[in-house]
């Protein structure tokens, strides 16, 4: 009976023993890094969507709606072709994080390199609409920006929407 | 298993011996197969802390203050427990965090499958190459957890038994 205790008395002291000793390492070795990560991170969108240089690709929602206003910016929708259906931004181009590729070639014609453009999807962690930022950025767009949460945040401050097949409301 | 008469009783003893030695067989493939998977995973992970942290974030299941500590803890737990096992070290603590380990991999994995977020692993890269998590990635996890459940069996009730085999044949 002695016996049969004795692997698991030797676990309940390893275990303990193994964190201690990753921790340590892990903790010691980040230290020395170049590069140190944060303990604790901001993984606020904000925070998430803020480049090596500082630069941030979100907009806050009171510029985005200047630019709307002004007729400065074009808005892209980054989810499903189903979800725009049902209600976006009025007068945003649909274009799918997930299809990005042919979308793309559809609404090229539409988007000129120095455009002001408004990437958006709907929730706080939705990165669909960040994807597609970078994605166009790598393209060559220039002015690319996200609006974070943006049919949420849009709806809330009842600016304008449209349906597919809806009359621009604008 | 009762001696047949036609046998001798060193052939019989012989083939028992063998036949009682398979689970000792595939304890150490597969004490050294999920050790090189650890060792394997833990490696572009402690490279990478940021894209790791990415990963570990982009599951959704952490609290954010506590994204970083995962993210830098858990590869160096992966080294350690993948070590223990190749060279036979503390085995019944590192069969135990191992099991531990991927029950919790496999939870959030099916979790974020069943909830539809298009997660990416991150089991063994940190590059989004790999591609989003998938009913593979399930399946192939299920595999690592039956190769660790076995261990831990093995260690915490075979061993013991085998442990006790050449006693009681010494005895007789």
């Amino acid at each position: 009976m002695k016996e049969a205790k004795k692997p698991i008395r030797q676990a309940l002291r390893q275990i303990p023993l193994l964190v201690i000793m990753a921790g340590t390492i892990a903790l010691s070795v980040n230290y020395w890094r170049e590069t140190p990560l944060p303990l604790i991170g901001d993984w606020s969108a904000t925070a998430r969507l803020t480049g090596q240089d500082g630069e941030s690709l979100a907009i806050p929602l009171n510029e985005a709606k200047l630019l709307f206003q002004e007729k400065a910016a074009i808005f892209l929708d980054a989810r499903p072709q189903l979800q725009y259906s049902d209600g976006h931004i009025s007068g945003a181009l649909s274009l799918p994080w997930q299809d990005v590729t042919n979308a793309f070639t559809d609404i090229a014609t539409q988007l000129d390199g120095n455009d002001n453009i408004i990437a958006y999807c709907d929730g706080e962690s939705c990165e669909l609409s960040h994807d597609l930022a970078l994605f166009l950025k790598d393209m060559g767009f220039i002015n690319v920006r996200v609006l974070i949460n943006g049919w949420t945040v849009w709806q809330d401050a009842g600016l304008p929407t449209e349906k597919a097949g809806e009359a621009n409301e604008k | 298993m009762k001696n047949d008469p036609g046998i001798s009783k060193t052939e019989t003893e012989g083939v028992a011996a063998r036949r009682c030695d398979w689970p000792r067989w595939l304890y150490h493939i597969f004490r050294l197969l999920l050790g090189l998977v650890f060792v394997y995973a833990s490696y572009d992970k402690i490279l990478h802390p940021q894209a790791f942290a990415l990963a570990v974030y982009n599951y959704q299941i952490m609290p954010d203050a506590a994204v970083n500590i995962t993210a830098l803890l858990l590869p160096w737990l992966e080294l350690l427990l993948g070590l223990c096992l190749l060279f036979g070290l503390w085995l019944p603590g590192a069969t135990v965090t191992s099991t531990g380990l991927l029950v919790v991999f496999l939870g959030a994995l099916v979790f974020n499958q069943i909830r539809g977020l298009d997660i990416h692993c991150g089991c063994f890269s940190t590059e989004i190459t790999e591609g989003p998590a998938g009913p593979w990635t399930v399946l192939r996890d299920l595999g690592f957890l039956a190769v660790s459940l076995y261990l831990l069996l093995y260690i915490f009730l075979l061993q013991r038994q085998s442990g006790r085999l050449p006693r009681s044949k010494s005895d007789q």
